[in-house]
C-alpha cells in the first residue's frame, strides 16, 4: 500500500468514527424522556414565552432537522448555546480546556519519567526481593479509586501538613500578565502538585510495567549479550543499550494514556476545585444542560480519537520489527 | 485436542480445565483466595450482617445512633452520620460489588469474544464492519459515557454494567480477533474444514477452547474496571442510593465529612475492600499472562 | 383433637369472611410514593424523608421513596401535576421574601394551581379571599391580622406537611475581620450584602475571600440565574430600596420613598451617585431600568414590573403609579429590580429586539453598575474578583471581594482553616463538624441563623387519599418535628407548622406550631375517627371508597 493511500484511508476512517460519535451523542441527549428544557422554563412563563425559548435553542423543529442543523453547526465549529449559562458552549470549553490539558500532561510526564526509570530498574534487578515486593505494590496503585486517593492526599498534605493549598489553580485574587506567566509561576506549581500527584500515582503503573517487560525482552537480544561479553558493566548495558530500545513502545503508549487520563480527570477536578473540562461535564449533565454536556463530551472524545490515531501512527513508525530490520 | 475428545470428560470439567487457572503463581492464588472470601461473604451477607444496611438505627435511649465509633453500643465498625451500621454496609457492599463486577465481566468477555471470533474467523465484510464498530467504541470516552447514561436512566447499579457492555468489549474483541487469526492459520483448522466440519463446529470445537483463557483474562480485568467505575459514579452523585455499594459508602463518608471527623473506620474499610478485590483481579490476570505469554514475565 | 380442629377452621372461616366483606371498609390504599432528592446533594432532606416514610408505614401504609435529582423532580412536580403523590420540597430565604405576599399568595391561591406555584392544587375559596385581601391592605396592623388568618387556615387544612425552618450556618476568620462588624440579617444569616459592605479588616489582609460550591452562571442584571449569582450582582448593582438587616425595607439608592394613596409611590433618588464608568446616575436611568424588565427581553424580571401603570419624573423624584394596589410593591419590586445604566443597555436591548435571543443570554464583558463593589475579573469556574467602589455612598471597608468556586465541602472547610478562605459563604456539611473545627482552630467564629425559608412535604391534593383533609392532617401528625430537627438536621433547625418563619417576627403566627399535636397515636386516632380502617396491617379507605389510582 502506498503511503498516500494509507493516509487517505486513515483519514476517512477518522471521519467515520467522528461522525458516529457525534450521532450517538446527539441521539443520546435528544431521546431522553421529558422536555429537555424543563428545568429552565420558569412556571410563570406564558405559553408564548416558553415557545420563544424553545425556538431560541432550535428545539421547536423536528428531530431530523435538528440533527442536520447540529451537524452543519459543528462543521462551522459552532457548538450551540448553553442552557444554564446562556453563552456559547465553545467559549466555555476553550476557557477550560487549557487547565485540563496542563493537568493531564504534567501528571503524565511525571508518571512516565518515574515509570520508565523504575521499570528499567526493576528489569535490571529481576528476581530480587525489591522486584518481588514492588510489582504487587504497583498493581495495587492501579486498583485504588482515584477520588479516594485524592481525598487522602488532600487530607494529609494539605489539611494536616499544610504543604500545599487545597484547591484552585492560583492564590485568591492573584493576577498574571499571561497564561504563560501563570503556568511558570511558583504559586501555580504548588496548586498543581496535589492533583497532578494523584493522577500520576494512578498512571505510573502502565509505563512501569511496559518498560519492565520490554527491557526483559530486549535484554535477551544478541547485541545486549555482546555488550556484556565486551565487559561493560551491567548498569551501563541497561542504560546505553537495552533501555534505548525498550523505550520506543512505551512512548507510543503515552498517546493512549492521554486519552484515558482525560477521562479520569473528571473525578480529580472535583476534589481539587480544578476548573477543568471534566468538572464542567459533570455539572452540565447533572443540570440537564445538554448543549454544554454534549460539547464537553465531544471535546474529550475528539482528544481521545486524535490520541488513538497518533498512537497508531507512532506504532507503525516505531514498530520494533521495522527498527530491528 | 484429539486426546481430550477421546476422554470425553463432562462439559463443565472441560470448560474448567480449559480456563487453565494459574495455580502455580502465588499472587494469583492469593487473588483467587480473595475472590473466594468475598464471594462467600456476598452469598451469606444476610447471615453475617447484623443489620439492614439502609435501616436508620437508634440507641436504647431512643436517640439516633449516628457517628458512633467502632465498638460503641456494639457496632463493630461504628455507624454513619445518618445512623446506619458501617459493618453491615461493608458486608452488603460485597454483594453489589460482585454482582456488578461479575455481570460486567461476563458481558464484556462474552460480547468481546463473540465479536472477536466472528470477525477473525469469517473475515471479509463482517470483519470490516465489526472492526469499524470497535473503532467507534474506542472513540467514546468511557467515564463521561457512563455519567451521561447514569444521569438519564433511573439511578441503578446496572447502568455501569450496561455502559461496559456497550463500550468495553472493544479491547477484548480486538485481541481475540488477532488470536483467532493466528489459530485459523494453523493446520488443524484447515484439516477440520477439509474433513467437512461446519463453521460452527470448528469455532466451538477447535477455536473457542483456545481463546477461553484470554476471554477470562479480559473478564478479570473488567471486574476491577466495573467496581472502580461504579465507585467513581457514586462519588460524583450518580449512584443508586437504594443499593449499598462501597462507592456509595465512600460518597456518603465524604459528603458527611468523615475526613474532618477523622472517622477512619468509615472511609478506610470500603477503600481497602475495593483495592483488595480489584488488585486480586490484577494478580490473577498477571498469573494468566505469565502462563499465556511466558516471554512477558520473569 | 377433633374440637380443636373445628375451632381452628371456624377462626379461619371468620377471618376469610372479614377479609371478603366489602361493605365494612373501602379498598386498601395503594402504595404511596414520596419523592426526595439524593443523599449526595441533600443529606438532610433524604434523611427526613426516610424517617417520615418509616412513621407512615407504622400507620399501615405502603410507602415507596423515589429518589431523583432536582431537575427530574422539578420536571415531575411542575409539569406532570396529576402524577405524583407527595414530595419533599423547599423554599429558600431571599431578602424580597421578607414580605409574606409571595408565599401566602402564589403558593396557595387557586389561580396559580393550574400552571403556577400552587403545584399541589390547593383549592379553598375562604383562603383565596384572605390571600387577596392582604395584598391590597397597606395598613401593616390590619394586614398582619389577615396574614395570621391565612396561616391558621393553612394549619387547619394542612395542604403541606411543614417540617422545619433550617438554620443557616456560616463562619469567618476572626483574626482577619472584626467580629462586631458582621451583620446578621434576619432570616438570611451573616452571608449577606450588608456584611460584605461592613466587614472591617483588623490587619494587613483586606480581601474578603469566600467560597461557593456552585459555579456562577451569569452576572446579568436582567436575568435571575441562581443563588450564587445574586451574591455577586447585589454588590455590583444598586436598587432603590434594600431589605435591611431587620427584614424591613430601607431606602437605598432612593433617599426616601412615600405612599401617595394606595396605588402611587413617590421615590426621591439620592444625589451624586455614579456608575462604575464615571457617568452620573439619573432618574432617566431608574425609569429605564423599570421599563427594560417589561420590554419583553427579560421574562424572568417581567412579573416585578408588570403592575406598573406609569412612571413619571419630576427633578429627582420618580413617581410610580400602579394598576392595582399592592402592599408588597416596595419590598418585592423596588427592592428587587437592579438599577442599570441607560447608556449601556438601551442599544443592547434595541439590538436584541431584532433577534431571537433575549437579554438573559447577554453577558457584558465588564458589567457596569453603581453598587458598592466594581467588577474586576471572572475566571471561568474558578473565581470572581470585585473591588471596593470607594466613591459609593456606603463604601465597603474591605479592599476586594473574591469568590472562589470550591465544589467539595471537605476542601472548603480545610481552606477556611488554612486561611485560603476567610469567610465561609456556603457550608452544606454537618454544622457540628464546623463548630468542632472552630473550637480546635481558635481563629474561627461560627454563626447560625434561623432561615426565612422552609422544608416541607407537599401533598398532591388532586389525588386521593390526599384530597381528604383528615388524611393529610393524620399524615402530618404522624411525625414529631423534633425528630426531624434532631435526627436529620442535628439540631440546626427549628420545628415548623407555618410557611412564615419565626425569623419574620412581625408576620409569624406562633399559635400554628403551639397547636400542632403529633405522635403515632394521635395520627392513628385521626385516621380511625375519619373512618379509615386497618385490616391485616394495611390501611383501607373509609366507607366504600374505591382505589382509582392503583397501578
Amino acid at each position: 500500500m502506498s503511503h498516500l493511500k494509507a493516509v487517505a484511508s486513515r483519514t476517512l476512517q477518522l471521519a467515520l468514527v467522528l461522525w458516529a460519535v457525534v450521532t450517538i451523542l446527539f441521539l443520546m441527549f435528544r431521546l431522553m424522556p421529558g422536555n429537555p428544557m424543563a428545568a429552565y422554563i420558569d412556571p410563570t412563563f406564558t405559553v408564548e414565552q416558553q415557545q420563544a425559548l424553545m425556538a431560541q435553542f432550535g428545539l421547536d423543529k423536528p428531530l431530523w432537522e435538528q440533527y442536520f442543523i447540529y451537524l452543519g453547526n459543528l462543521l462551522q465549529g459552532e457548538l450551540g448555546q448553553s442552557f444554564r449559562y446562556r453563552e456559547p458552549v465553545a467559549e466555555r470549553i476553550f476557557a477550560l480546556l487549557p487547565n485540563t490539558l496542563i493537568l493531564t500532561f504534567s501528571s503524565l510526564f511525571v508518571a512516565y519519567a518515574f515509570g520508565i526509570l523504575a521499570g528499567a530498574y526493576l528489569a535490571w534487578r529481576r528476581g530480587s526481593a525489591v522486584e518481588n515486593a514492588a510489582i504487587p505494590l504497583v498493581l495495587m496503585t492501579r486498583a485504588m479509586p482515584e477520588f479516594w486517593l485524592g481525598m487522602v492526599l488532600l487530607a494529609v498534605f494539605s489539611f494536616w501538613l499544610g504543604w500545599f493549598p487545597a484547591g484552585g489553580t492560583r492564590p485568591a485574587g492573584a493576577d498574571y500578565d499571561s497564561l504563560w506567566a501563570l503556568y511558570t509561576s511558583r504559586d501555580f506549581l504548588s496548586y498543581l502538585a496535589l492533583p497532578a500527584l494523584t493522577l500520576a500515582i494512578y498512571s505510573q503503573g502502565l509505563p512501569l510495567l511496559l518498560m519492565r517487560s520490554n527491557m526483559l525482552d530486549v535484554m535477551k537480544e544478541d547485541f545486549v549479550t555482546m555488550a556484556r561479553i565486551k565487559g561493560l558493566s551491567n548498569w551501563t548495558v541497561v542504560v546505553r543499550h537495552a533501555a534505548r530500545n525498550a523505550l520506543l513502545p512505551v512512548m507510543t503508549s503515552f498517546a493512549i494514556a492521554v486519552g484515558y487520563q482525560l477521562q479520569g480527570n473528571v473525578v480529580v477536578e472535583s476534589i481539587f476545585s480544578w476548573p477543568g473540562l471534566g468538572r464542567e461535564l459533570v455539572n452540565a449533565v447533572s443540570a440537564s444542560d445538554y448543549p454544554l454536556a454534549q460539547g464537553a463530551f465531544l471535546m474529550i472524545a475528539v482528544v481521545v480519537i486524535l490520541m488513538n490515531l497518533i498512537a497508531d501512527m507512532l506504532y507503525a513508525l516505531l514498530d520494533p520489527r521495522i527498527s530491528h530490520a | 485436542m484429539h486426546d481430550l475428545a477421546l476422554q470425553k470428560p463432562g462439559l463443565v470439567g472441560r470448560m474448567f480445565r480449559s480456563l487453565k487457572l494459574p495455580l502455580s503463581d502465588p499472587f494469583a492464588v492469593f487473588g483467587l483466595a480473595v475472590y473466594a472470601t468475598f464471594l462467600l461473604t456476598a452469598i451469606f451477607a444476610d447471615a453475617i450482617a447484623p443489620y439492614d444496611p439502609t435501616e436508620i438505627l437508634y440507641t436504647p435511649e431512643y436517640e439516633l445512633a449516628s457517628d458512633l465509633r467502632p465498638g460503641e453500643q456494639g457496632f463493630i465498625l461504628g455507624t454513619t452520620s445518618l445512623g446506619r451500621d458501617i459493618f453491615s454496609q461493608i458486608v452488603y457492599g460485597t454483594r453489589s460489588a460482585l454482582i456488578i463486577g461479575i455481570t460486567a465481566a461476563f458481558m464484556v468477555a462474552l460480547i468481546g469474544s463473540v465479536v472477536g471470533l466472528v470477525s477473525g474467523y469469517f473475515g471479509g465484510w463482517v470483519d470490516a464492519v465489526l472492526m469499524r464498530l470497535a473503532d467507534i467504541a474506542f472513540g467514546i470516552p468511557f467515564l463521561p459515557f457512563v455519567i451521561v447514561l447514569a444521569a438519564f436512566l433511573e439511578p441503578s447499579i446496572w447502568n455501569v454494567v450496561l455502559a461496559m457492555a456497550l463500550v468495553l468489549w472493544r479491547d477484548t474483541g480486538r485481541v481475540i480477533r488477532s488470536q483467532v487469526l493466528t489459530l485459523r492459520s494453523r493446520g488443524y483448522v484447515d484439516a477440520a474444514r477439509v474433513c467437512g466440519s461446519s463453521d460452527l463446529k470448528i469455532i466451538l470445537r477447535h477455536i473457542a477452547p483456545n481463546i477461553l483463557p484470554l476471554s477470562f483474562l479480559y473478564g478479570s480485568i473488567a471486574i476491577g474496571w466495573a467496581i472502580l467505575t461504579e465507585a467513581s459514579i457514586s462519588f460524583l452523585g450518580f449512584g443508586d442510593p437504594q443499593s449499598i455499594s462501597w462507592g456509595y459508602m465512600l460518597q456518603d463518608a465524604f459528603a458527611s465529612q468523615a475526613l474532618a471527623k477523622q472517622a477512619y473506620y468509615w472511609f478506610v474499610p470500603p477503600g481497602i475492600c475495593i483495592i483488595l478485590v480489584v488488585s486480586a483481579g490484577f494478580f490473577i490476570t498477571r498469573g494468566y499472562e505469565n502462563l499465556l505469554f511466558p516471554k512477558l514475565g520473569r | 383433637m377433633k374440637s380443636t380442629c373445628r375451632a381452628v377452621m371456624a377462626t379461619a372461616f371468620l377471618a376469610l369472611a372479614a377479609a371478603a366483606s366489602p361493605a365494612m371498609a373501602g379498598d386498601p390504599i395503594r402504595t404511596i410514593e414520596i419523592l426526595s432528592r439524593p443523599q449526595a446533594s441533600q443529606p438532610q432532606e433524604f434523611q427526613s424523608i426516610q424517617l417520615i416514610a418509616q412513621e407512615w408505614r407504622k400507620l399501615g401504609l405502603t410507602v415507596n421513596v423515589r429518589v431523583m435529582p432536582w431537575e427530574q423532580m422539578s420536571d415531575v412536580v411542575w409539569y406532570q401535576r396529576a402524577d405524583w403523590d407527595s414530595t419533599a420540597w423547599q423554599m429558600v430565604g431571599r431578602p424580597e421574601r421578607s414580605d409574606p405576599d409571595e408565599i401566602i399568595y402564589n403558593l396557595f391561591h387557586s389561580s396559580t394551581a393550574e400552571k403556577g406555584y400552587n403545584f399541589i392544587g390547593y383549592q379553598n375559596p375562604e383562603y383565596d379571599a384572605v390571600a387577596e385581601a392582604q395584598r391590597g391592605e397597606i395598613d401593616p396592623e390590619k394586614r398582619k391580622a389577615m396574614v395570621f388568618e391565612a396561616q391558621e387556615l393553612l394549619a387547619r387544612d394542612q395542604p403541606n406537611m411543614m417540617l422545619v425552618h433550617p438554620k443557616q450556618t456560616f463562619a469567618f476568620d476572626k483574626t482577619v475581620w472584626k467580629p462586631e462588624s458582621i451583620v446578621d440579617q434576619s432570616g438570611i444569616g451573616i452571608r449577606n450584602t450588608w456584611t460584605f459592605m461592613a466587614l472591617e479588616p483588623l490587619g494587613e489582609k483586606k480581601d474578603i475571600v469566600l467560597n461557593s460550591s456552585d459555579n456562577v452562571k451569569a452576572i446579568n442584571p436582567l436575568y435571575i440565574s441562581g443563588g450564587v449569582d445574586s451574591w455577586v450582582f447585589e454588590l455590583v448593582y444598586d436598587r432603590l430600596i434594600r431589605v435591611g438587616p431587620d427584614g424591613l425595607p430601607k431606602a437605598w439608592a432612593a433617599e426616601s420613598y412615600e405612599w401617595k394613596g394606595d396605588k402611587t409611590v413617590a421615590v426621591k433618588l439620592r444625589e451624586g451617585m455614579k456608575w462604575h464608568d464615571g457617568k452620573p446616575v439619573t432618574p432617566e436611568d431608574v425609569k429605564f431600568s423599570f421599563e427594560a424588565i417589561v420590554s419583553g427581553e427579560a421574562p424572568m424580571y417581567a412579573p416585578f414590573g408588570s403592575n406598573i401603570e406609569s412612571i413619571a419624573i419630576d427633578g429627582q423624584v420618580i413617581t410610580f403609579t400602579l394598576k392595582k394596589p399592592a402592599a408588597s410593591f416596595v419590598t418585592s419590586s423596588l427592592a428587587k429590580v437592579n438599577l442599570i445604566p441607560k447608556h449601556v443597555w438601551e442599544p443592547i436591548i434595541e439590538d436584541l429586539k431584532t433577534k431571537e435571543a433575549n437579554a438573559e443570554s447577554y453577558q457584558e464583558k465588564t458589567p457596569i453598575g453603581s453598587g458598592p463593589y466594581k467588577f474586576e475579573r471572572w475566571l471561568t469556574n474558578e473565581e470572581i474578583v470585585l473591588s471596593a467602589n470607594k466613591e459609593h455612598f456606603n463604601a465597603p471597608k474591605a479592599d476586594r471581594w473574591i469568590l472562589r468556586i470550591v465544589p467539595n465541602v471537605e476542601a472548603a472547610l480545610g481552606m477556611l482553616r488554612s486561611g485560603e478562605l476567610n469567610f465561609l459563604g456556603e457550608f452544606s456539611g454537618d454544622p457540628k463538624v464546623l463548630i468542632d473545627a472552630a473550637k480546635q482552630d481558635g481563629d474561627l467564629e461560627v454563626v447560625s441563623t434561623v432561615e426565612m425559608g422552609f422544608r416541607y412535604v407537599a401533598f398532591n391534593e388532586r389525588r386521593p387519599p390526599f384530597n381528604d383533609v383528615a388524611f393529610r392532617r393524620a399524615l402530618s401528625a404522624a411525625v414529631d418535628r423534633r425528630l426531624i430537627v434532631n435526627a436529620a438536621y442535628r439540631g440546626f433547625a427549628v420545628p415548623s407548622n407555618s410557611v412564615i418563619s419565626p425569623s419574620l417576627e412581625f408576620w409569624y403566627d406562633p399559635k400554628t406550631l403551639a397547636e400542632l399535636k403529633t405522635g403515632h397515636d394521635v395520627a392513628a386516632g385521626m385516621l380511625e375517627e375519619a373512618g379509615y380502617t386497618l385490616d391485616g396491617g394495611k390501611l383501607h379507605y373509609p366507607g366504600d371508597t374505591k382505589e382509582t389510582l392503583a397501578k
